[in-house]
């Protein structure tokens, strides 16, 4: 066959990078260098305390990113991300549910809460066909009304057992909101190697095709605004544990940095391609950043500007080395 | 298979019953008929053809039959039982399996996972199995004969001519009763291997349906035809009892003049050439040294993958050489980029491989697309009028022989045939004078395959330069003045005049008859 004599000389360097630098590897070597830079402006960076106290603070920001790739990954775009945070915010803050009992009540309902506006979303997009940014931007304007109904303004407080033990260190050692993106990390682990999982990169490469392959693409789709939902839920309750109050538009600053976080972490905006491991990561980044600024003295006005030429950076950089890779 | 059915199976083998009979079948877009009045019935262990032109309702037939399309009105029969799926998945169910034109590939994701979709292998816990998916996938790959493609590789990486097996084998693997193959060769230069599988499916009893626009195959393979014209089939015939010409005829309504044109060629040999390649190396490519005079069409022929997408990406400057020298009316030219390409000299224009995908902008009206290079010329000053646009589009597509009506159309509801006349009248309207045409007629129909000669031809004589490549030898011989052979990444034979023929093509595609040339054509 002459097939086997056409494949191209292959450079192994570059796809050595593609394969490895494009993913997770390229935003943990980032993230690392941030860190050193932390590090040497402030020696106690390392103690379990800053760690821990880092965690707390790009937990909230990483689930929503989590929630936020899956979407991206099957080509769509999620806006609801900001209301149903707002939602559960308020609700944790006007209801407040004391003891671990209560705790374990108030996940479920920021659970259910999530899975409720997915739900809509997942019916709105999959069943009716409206485009993903244009359903999400209705429920998301839908549950940041709620939000104001349940709380008019800023107020109220979380429950006293889950802002102390959400934001603890087990053992003093291993941060509790770690451990929560932790075990989130490794439910999409598994859940990539599902055949929902693997149907999720296919219709987000092509979906026409992969409904030609028998996926069942609504199902799919539905099912990914749900997850998607329950990982908002959930960053609106770690939100919650660290701010301790309640604030109807305290989900709107995690919107757009969620498509950073994604974006940092290398996955394609198009769909298809990409891993919540990274998302996590560039979350992280996005959280780091602010702080490197913050101890280098520089005002806080200029974080956002700093956070849109970091993603510059890294979206090109990533591109570069996958071209490496390409040009065999 | 229960042992009843597989004894009715057998019974249904040796009697050569139907296994696919569908009567009266219609479908309509709102005012569009796609499909009048189709009848069709398949026997067991044979291969029927569907021919008729682009936009005779094949496609439309094709996706009935597969599940994917519900008719409006008509019957159909499945091994004497109604046959009315919903859905493709329903149709798999009842072992009809189609292997679409547009292949149905996953491009991220790889070619087990692929073969085996929507059941994967599963360990315990529901996580799929990436080793056992790839050992199951191995194991088809080599029942159907295609060893040399890696299971886990993504499908996207491939060769588009592997692709293309791996459509078809994976419609095999699920065509327990009927197997629908729309156009299997679009992409594949050798046959032998399809024919080869279809025989073993044919020997199971599977009865066949095969639509190609190549007659020749057709007739290799084929015992029966139905021909569809203008969304009805017009006859169902015995392939042995009917000539080419009797087929043409039933397609398009008329007997196509089918001669041999001899050409006078006007290649003015004095004048520099428009366009000269000197040692041009890519990754896929190795010196290649070619002149393209004015008023000559040169023909590149060779089997898949044998470098000559490159050359087309390199001359259009999609793709950057590693070496040698890419000269544009005697001034060597550093390609950046199609736009480069079109204002180098007297202006290269490219038509792609891949209409889909890199040629028509859906959603666009048909004149739009065509007239978009060239839309600065016709502008009054930075607005067109619609009219305006009109007026030039119109002007390009009569030179192509489209019809006018379709000029309003979104370009995405147009057949192929008419995407394809479009897309060739805007490379004619950007007034280049050198055109590279990547198989210009491919997956197109008989008439507009002559439509579309008849412009290249006349643009030639008209002094314009033409380097086309084509999967189909018979379209080289008619129409190039030379023609050279891509083997092994470079420019293996040259063939001119009488000594260009189909036999001396295919010899040169594989790579016997090397002459004392060396670097292709001194010119």
């Amino acid at each position: 066959m002459s097939t086997a004599n056409t494949q191209a000389p292959i450079n192994p360097l570059g796809q050595w990078l593609s394969r490895y630098a494009t993913g997770a590897v390229l935003i943990v070597i980032i993230y690392a260098a941030l860190y050193t830079v932390y590090a040497v402006q402030q020696p106690r960076a390392l103690t379990s305390y800053s760690i821990a106290a880092l965690m707390n603070n790009t937990a909230p920001l990483a689930l929503a990113a989590v929630g936020q790739a899956i979407i991206v990954i099957s080509r769509g775009f999620d806006l609801s991300v900001a209301g149903v945070i707002s939602i559960c915010n308020v609700t944790l803050a006007v209801y407040p549910l004391e003891g671990p009992g209560g705790a374990a009540t108030s996940v479920a309902i920021c659970l259910a809460i999530g899975a409720v506006v997915g739900l809509v979303n997942g019916y709105l997009v999959a069943i009716l066909k409206i485009q993903s940014i244009a359903a999400t931007l209705a429920t998301m304007i839908i549950c940041q009304g709620i939000a104001l109904v349940i709380l008019k303004a800023p107020g109220g407080y979380v429950a006293e057992w889950i802002t102390y033990e959400m934001t603890d260190r087990v053992w003093q050692v291993i941060p509790v909101s770690g451990l929560v993106v932790g075990a989130v990390v490794l439910i999409w682990l598994a859940l990539k190697r599902s055949i929902w999982g693997i149907s999720l990169y296919a219709i987000g490469a092509d979906e026409t095709s992969a409904a030609l392959s028998g996926i069942n693409t609504l199902r799919v789709r539905f099912l990914a605004h749900v997850l998607a939902g329950c990982a908002y839920g959930l960053a609106g309750f770690m939100l919650s544990a660290q701010t301790a109050t309640g604030n109807p538009t305290s989900g709107t600053p995690l919107l757009m940095l969620s498509f950073a976080a994604v974006a940092l972490g290398g996955t394609s905006l198009a769909g298809g391609r990409g891993g919540l491991f990274a998302t996590v990561m560039g979350a992280a980044t996005l959280t780091l950043l602010q702080k490197v600024l913050f101890s280098s003295g520089i005002s806080s006005f200029y974080t956002g500007v700093f956070q849109g030429v970091v993603l510059i950076l890294a979206v090109v950089f990533c591109g570069l080395l996958a071209r490496l890779g390409d040009d065999r | 298979m229960s042992s009843t059915a597989s004894q009715q199976a057998k019974s249904v083998r040796s009697e050569g019953a139907l296994t696919l009979a569908a009567s009266g079948l219609r479908k309509t877009y709102g005012p569009t008929v796609a499909l009048e009045k189709a009848d069709i019935s398949l026997t067991s262990g044979q291969v029927h053809a569907l021919l008729g032109e682009n936009g005779a309702g094949k496609s439309t037939l094709v996706r009935i039959l597969a599940g994917a399309v519900q008719p409006d009105a008509g019957e159909m029969y499945l091994d004497g039982t109604p046959y009315r799926p919903t859905s493709l998945m329903d149709a798999r169910g009842r072992a009809v399996a189609t292997a679409f034109q547009e292949l149905s590939l996953v491009p991220n994701l790889t070619v087990a996972q692929n073969f085996l979709l929507p059941d994967l292998p599963k360990r315990r816990g529901g996580m799929v199995s990436a080793r056992a998916t790839s050992e199951a996938g191995k194991e088809w790959l080599a029942k159907y004969e295609l060893d040399w493609i890696d299971p886990s590789a993504t499908v996207g990486s491939l060769p588009l001519a592997d692709r293309q097996r791996i459509e078809i084998a994976r419609a095999l693997k699920n065509a327990g009763r009927v197997l629908i193959l729309d156009e299997p060769t679009a992409s594949l230069a050798e046959t032998s291997w399809l024919f080869k599988q279809i025989k073993k499916t044919t020997d199971r009893g599977v009865g066949v349906l095969y639509i190609s626009h190549r007659l020749s195959e057709v007739r290799e393979i084929c015992m029966q035809a139905t021909v569809l014209r203008n969304g009805a089939s017009i006859a169902s015939v015995a392939l042995s009892d009917a000539s080419d010409g009797d087929i043409f005829e039933m397609m398009v309504g008329h007997r196509a003049a089918h001669k041999r044109v001899v050409r006078d060629t006007k290649v003015e040999a004095t004048r520099p050439p428009r366009l000269r390649a000197n040692g041009l190396c890519g990754t896929d490519l190795r010196d290649v040294t070619f002149e393209l005079r004015p008023g000559e069409v040169l023909g590149v022929a060779g089997l898949e993958g044998q470098g000559q997408h490159e050359l087309f990406r390199l001359l259009a400057g999609l793709a950057k050489p590693n070496g040698g020298q890419i000269e544009v009316d005697g001034k060597p030219v550093k390609m950046t980029g199609p736009r480069k390409a079109l204002k180098s000299g007297s202006g290269i224009a490219y038509l792609p491989e891949e209409r889909k995908t890199e040629g028509i902008l859906g959603g666009l009206s048909a004149a739009t697309n065509i007239v978009l290079p060239f839309m600065p010329r016709i502008a009054a000053s930075t607005l067109i009028s619609p009219g305006m646009e009109t007026k030039a589009a119109r002007a390009a597509a009569q030179r192509v022989d489209m019809s006018e009506r379709y000029l309003s159309f979104d370009i995405a509801d147009l057949s192929g045939g008419n995407q394809q006349k479009a897309l060739i009248a805007r490379t004619l309207g950007t007034g280049a004078q050198t055109l590279l045409l990547f198989d210009p007629s491919r997956g197109v129909d008989v008439g507009t395959k002559q439509s579309i000669y008849a412009a290249i031809r006349k643009f030639a004589d008209e002094g314009g330069s033409v380097l086309f490549y084509s999967s189909e030898l018979p379209e080289i011989v008619q129409l190039a003045d030379r023609c050279m052979v891509l083997y092994g990444s470079r420019v293996f034979r040259s063939f001119t005049g009488q000594e260009l023929s189909e036999q001396n093509l295919v010899a040169a595609m594989l790579g016997h008859g090397r002459d004392e040339h060396d670097k292709g054509p001194v010119a």
